[in-house]
């Protein structure tokens, strides 16, 4: 399904969830809404589902495959709503809770028994989890609790699926093995998903699109090459990464001596014992930290900055430098952002 | 608990605490004999102290049935309406955020906290016959007051907090997620009630109302001044305690006492089989 969300706003009292928000969600596509806590996303996310209403103004839509909704009314049959702490119904098996959906249904639209039971066989069979299919959600596992949470959401059928944070209550391994399951799935079954997370790893990994939020306004969206290689603004750069920060003066075009400040992702440093072409900065090693998929080298420059180097195994290798050690930071790769922001 | 106390880092010697743990339990023990069982064994030996027939013609005694009658009927005309007040605040306290919603969950414990004959006297200030309304009804050919309406009212008053103390901290405590998720898979509301609301309250439901019934069965005070204490008619089995008591018919009195005392052992032993299944439910809830 196709959805058009235009001038949406949201206040609590005084504070401002949603300020004019405006956001089309592709059909089949799987979208991120990625920001820190109190950016609106979860907000955003409860008005997609008709759980929220957004504030009255002239100008608010809503629109489902270019219809008009009124917002004030669930939307049964069209929404599946995954909760973070799963929101399974723990007085019922794993079978009833799959089957809830369609046992809800007006008479007239109800499956028959034969079909409940087949659809809930098959939706089992898409989660793995045919072994517990007796069980209550109090004998299930945080990962395996969810994927029966998915399996309710999807056995109406929706026109959308709508996850908040689904992994945000699991352990990080846990957390890997499903998200990967997730993006596996919706290869599998392309219906709309629009995903709530404030870990940009998962955002990064797991959506086609991504709408970074920052106090209930959309800051950046686009696939997550676009936004981790071209961030506008600083606040995506930082959001979706490490970044270094190096302070500097502005020569040149601008008026004065503008002071600004440098960003440069640690894999985009290099370092190094000799000087070597172009500008380097000066600086002491001071700790090493080798176990993992990169070194990490951290080092301070001479007016006492922090600075983070990632670099390859066989790249610190050549390198061959050791804590206290004097050594020259390159910068591959640096951004500006003119505006900066404050939290 | 026991190991709590009992942990050898609090510097206890072993003799020492088995000491302090023979002292205690001794204690524990021998207040709760003197209190409770000597009392309670006291009742019933009375009660039979001239013998089987006599107990028996004692509770067989029309007035006895008259007042446990009106005592059974009071508590089942209270128990439905207490649930049902009971869920309504409850769910309006924890579903809703409205202005007045902090003096609501203060007002319900009102009932604990006044004493009952208060809560008898204004009933009486409410619809005696001296006021407006009182008199008004009256006209009408309904009485309230030194009748059966006043003493549900009473009784009802005094028993209205129990179900939604139980309810609004558990219903607080499981939140709202459940019946959202319920009604984005298309469930009505009153679906969502039956369905994921009611199964997940229904133990608590019951412990509040059997609590509630115990108070209504034994409740003196407020029925006691809107009763009137009409033997055969407006009289209640508490109430009936009282007259016969009065009228030094000991062996009479003690009798009527052992079936109050009969009820209560009968909520105590249902409340904790309640208890035991509760908690149950709950450490099951709290693992999801």
């Amino acid at each position: 399904m196709n959805i058009g969300l235009e001038h949406v706003s949201r206040r609590f009292g005084g504070f401002t969830a949603l300020d004019d928000v405006n956001l089309e969600i592709r059909q089949g596509e799987l979208l991120a809404l990625l920001g820190p806590s109190g950016s609106g996303k979860t907000t955003l996310l409860r008005i997609i589902a008709g759980l929220d209403a957004p504030d009255e103004a002239s100008g608010t839509r809503i629109r489902m495959d270019g219809e008009e909704i009124d917002w004030h009314k669930p939307r049964p049959h069209q929404v599946g709503f995954v909760f973070q702490h799963y929101a399974l119904f723990r007085t019922m098996t794993v079978i009833e809770n799959i089957a809830f959906g369609l046992r809800v249904k007006p008479r007239a639209e109800r499956p028959n028994e034969a079909a409940i039971r087949a659809r809930v066989n098959e939706l089992l069979a898409l989660i793995q989890l045919e072994s517990v299919a007796g069980r209550y959600p109090s004998q299930l596992s945080g990962g395996q609790r969810q994927r029966v949470a998915l399996a309710r959401a999807l056995a109406i059928e929706p026109r959308i699926l709508l996850l908040d944070e689904p992994f945000g209550a699991l352990d990080a391994k846990v957390r890997q093995d499903l998200r990967r399951w997730l993006r596996n799935l919706h290869d599998k079954i392309p219906v709309t998903s629009v995903l709530v997370t404030h870990d940009q790893e998962e955002a990064l990994e797991v959506a086609d699109r991504i709408v970074i939020m920052r106090a209930g306004r959309i800051e950046q969206a686009g696939t997550p090459e676009e936004v981790f290689h071209h961030p506008k603004s600083a606040f995506v750069m930082d959001f979706l990464g490490n970044v270094n920060l190096f302070h500097a003066r502005l020569e040149g075009e601008t008026p004065g001596d503008a002071k600004t400040q440098v960003r440069a992702r640690p894999h985009d440093l290099e370092v190094s014992r000799v000087e070597g072409a172009g500008p380097a900065v000066r600086a002491k090693v001071t700790r090493i930290q080798t176990a993992g998929a990169v070194v990490r080298v951290e080092v301070a420059t001479e007016e006492g900055e922090a600075v983070l180097i990632e670099v390859p195994h066989d790249r610190f290798n050549l390198a061959d430098v050791a804590v206290g050690e004097v050594v020259f930071v390159r910068v591959k790769d640096a951004r500006v952002f003119l505006e900066d922001y404050t939290i | 608990m026991a190991q709590l106390f009992a942990l050898p880092e609090y510097g206890m010697t072993g003799s020492d605490s088995k000491w302090v743990r023979l002292v205690l339990i001794t204690i524990a023990l021998a207040f709760l004999f003197v209190m409770l069982v000597a009392p309670m064994a006291a009742v019933f030996i009375e009660a039979f102290s001239k013998g089987m027939a006599v107990y028996w013609r004692n509770i067989t005694d029309p007035a006895t049935l008259s007042a446990m009658r009106l005592t059974l009927a009071a508590a089942a005309i209270s128990a439905p309406l207490n649930g049902l007040f009971g869920l309504a605040a409850a769910w309006a306290v924890t579903r809703f955020d409205f202005p007045g919603r902090s003096l609501l969950v203060t007002l319900i414990d009102l009932p604990f906290a006044v004493s009952p004959v208060i809560a008898g006297l204004v009933f009486v200030a409410a619809f005696g016959s001296q006021t407006v309304v009182g008199s008004w009804l009256a006209g009408h050919g309904l009485r309230i007051i030194f009748a059966t309406p006043g003493i549900v009212l009473a009784t009802l008053f005094v028993t209205f907090p129990f179900v939604a103390r139980e309810l609004i901290p558990l219903m607080q405590e499981q939140g709202t997620d459940d019946e959202q998720a319920a009604i984005t898979l298309g469930a009505s509301g009153w679906l969502v009630f039956w369905r994921v609301t009611m199964p997940r309250i229904r133990l608590a439901l019951v412990y509040g109302l059997i609590l509630a019934n115990a108070r209504a069965i034994g409740e003196f005070g407020a029925v006691s001044v809107v009763s009137g204490h009409v033997r055969g008619v407006t009289n209640t089995l508490p109430l009936h305690v009282e007259i016969l008591y009065n009228e030094y018919n000991f062996t009479g009195a003690f009798a009527v006492a052992s079936l109050l005392a009969i009820f209560a052992l009968a909520t105590i032993a249902a409340k904790n089989i309640l208890e035991w299944r509760l908690r149950r439910a709950r450490t099951e809830g709290e693992a999801s």
